[in-house]
């Protein structure tokens, strides 16, 4: 399994990855999940790694991008920008733009 | 300026496996330079069937020599002198089993003020040739895209924006702006420098690009070879390489 950021962290994220892999590829993939079985093992893997993300600055880091993103895309994406010419031979209507 | 990377590609597996081998990505032998790899929110919808996971990855890289030359220090930041670094990876993925599309999207947390990076993905089942025969199983389409923007200088003319205009050019950006004085960064300009940092990380991401790829194959081969329990295996193994 990969590593968490957070090595204090390592043995709830692979408990909870184990269960996620397992309901992913015999339940969600096969479309007879009804929810996610391993939410619970999630929420203790969260605690921590919040925890982690907090002590080490990271938390804000995520937040400020995504401040930022969101006044980027406005920007980025507009059809006036110079990307315009180059996205054009790419633009796929299905690909809307996921913002992160 | 903005500069774009697209490639389309078909695999030679299912839907099923390929989302599955996203999700399995890190490590691998095409990418030891990814430290970690963390789901920080993940919720799923079952009327729609929609799984949707936010994602932080750790990456060590090294900018390019070329990149550090052109860059005062002031936006080197955690950099080491040879141009050594770490950045932090968003990445946001919406899997739809019911449409057999899955979509993600990646962006850089650090070096933002000097690069911005974000790699689209899209995987998707194709419809089965033959009339009402459902899904094809065998195959999946697959394009990837960069999109590469350098924002020197935006930082601090959307902080002057913000701050109004009594800001002056020092009191906002506490000298970091005025810092490259000497040298390469003013006498090319700012527009120069955006556009060399955006052709070199281009020239870069068309290099790394098929070495994603590969990576992205071994995990499909260890998964149809032996399943879940040979991706771990092999993970495990790669990770001892790397330490």
């Amino acid at each position: 399994m990969s590593a968490s950021f957070a090595p204090e962290c390592n043995e709830v994220k692979e408990r909870y990855d184990t269960c996620f892999l397992k309901w992913y590829s015999e339940k969600f993939i096969r479309g007879t999940a009804k929810e996610d079985e391993c939410e619970p093992l999630f929420q203790k893997y969260k605690t921590c790694l919040t925890k982690a993300l907090k002590d080490k600055g990271i938390e804000s880091m995520i937040e400020e991008a995504r401040a930022d993103n969101k006044e980027n895309d406005v920007e980025f994406m507009k059809p006036s920008s110079g990307a315009k010419c180059k996205y054009n031979s790419q633009e796929d209507p299905r690909s809307q733009l996921i913002s992160v | 300026m903005v500069k774009f990377y697209s490639n389309d590609t078909v695999y030679d597996y299912g839907f099923s496996t390929v989302s599955l081998a996203y999700f399995l990505r890190y490590p691998n032998p095409y990418a030891r330079h990814v430290a970690s790899t963390d789901t920080i929110e993940r919720s799923y919808d079952p009327e729609t069937q929609r799984l949707t996971t936010v994602r932080l990855h750790l990456k060590r890289s090294r900018l390019p020599p070329a990149v550090v030359k052109l860059l005062p220090r002031s936006y080197l930041g955690n950099a080491g002198e040879d141009g050594r670094t770490q950045s932090f990876i968003l990445e946001r993925s919406v899997v739809d089993v019911k449409n057999g599309v899955m979509q993600s999207e990646s962006r850089n947390l650090d070096w933002n003020n000097v690069l911005s990076v974000i790699e689209k993905h899209r995987y998707e089942r194709p419809k089965a040739l033959a009339e009402g025969a459902g899904w094809n199983e065998e195959t999946t389409n697959v394009n990837i895209s960069v999109t590469l923007k350098s924002r020197i200088g935006e930082q601090i003319r959307k902080q002057r924006a913000r701050w109004g205009e009594q800001a002056t050019a020092t009191s906002v950006s506490g000298g970091e702006e005025e810092a490259p004085r000497r040298g390469l960064f003013s006498s090319w300009g700012q527009g120069a420098i955006r556009t060399a940092i955006e052709t070199i990380s281009l020239q870069r991401t068309e290099k790394s690009q098929p070495k994603a790829q590969k990576g992205m194959k071994v995990v499909l081969e260890r998964l149809r070879h032996g399943g879940l329990v040979e991706v771990l295996e092999g993970m495990r193994a790669d990770r001892e390489v790397e330490i």
